[in-house]
């Protein structure tokens, strides 16, 4: 097959990936709501959809983070912003760790895992928000000094 | 948006197949180009500028008010 490089049909292709990606991603929402009907909440989860669904969704949220950083109006501070952000992260981590860890069946251990799962799963986007603004403050830089 | 791509192409004594194996797209796009139904990206601009041999400014420039009454339209 020869490789495309008329930029109307790249991008007429990229366009159509759009669509047949909407449509698979409403197939998905569909089964994934059937099988929510069919048993409830747990025969969702583990169908193996369940995991392509949350990873599309992941990769999605990320991709978005590019996108907002550059539609922000006036520069953020990084260093602070990442520093509340870690604050507010570790704030909930313990609250739901210690939570977790007096629930009656549950150890000190149980507690200690989910808060740092929680902590480490808000920490990680946090510092790509925060790469992403620092590499936007350099771009910036470049321009002033032009 | 308007412009004088079919003009300079036939200046140049180019058919429109031409032209587009010159760039590297297909027949389609010029002819949607040269309609004025389809943009150009600057870079597939300056392709065709340096095919037709002219300037861009004799190829894609509009007046303000001719552009307004496209974007109106």
């Amino acid at each position: 097959m020869k490789k495309i490089t008329d930029e109307r049909l790249i991008m007429k292709n990229l366009k159509n990936i759009r669509i047949a990606f909407a449509v698979q991603s409403l197939g998905i929402f569909a089964i994934l709501f059937y099988e929510f009907l069919q048993g409830g909440i747990d025969q969702m989860r583990n169908n193996p959809i369940w995991l392509v669904f949350m990873v599309t969704t992941v990769v999605l949220a990320y991709l978005s983070m590019n996108i907002s950083v550059d539609s922000e109006r006036t520069l953020t501070q990084s260093n602070r912003s990442l520093q509340i952000s870690a604050i507010v992260t570790l704030m909930i981590s313990l609250i739901v760790g210690i939570l977790t860890a007096n629930t009656p069946g549950y150890g000190i251990w149980d507690g200690a895992i989910i808060g740092g799962i929680i902590f480490i799963c808000g920490l990680v986007p946090s510092y790509y928000i925060y790469r992403l603004r620092k590499r936007k403050e350099e771009v910036f830089e470049e321009d002033e000094d032009e | 948006m308007k412009n004088n791509v079919k003009l300079a192409r036939i200046k140049a004594n180019l058919t429109q197949q031409q032209l587009a194996d010159g760039v590297g797209i297909t027949r389609q796009t010029i002819s949607l180009i040269e309609k004025g139904k389809y943009n150009p990206s600057l870079k597939l601009c300056l392709q065709i500028c340096y095919r037709v041999n002219a300037q861009l400014d004799e190829i894609f420039w509009i007046s303000e008010e001719e552009f307004n009454s496209e974007e109106n339209n």
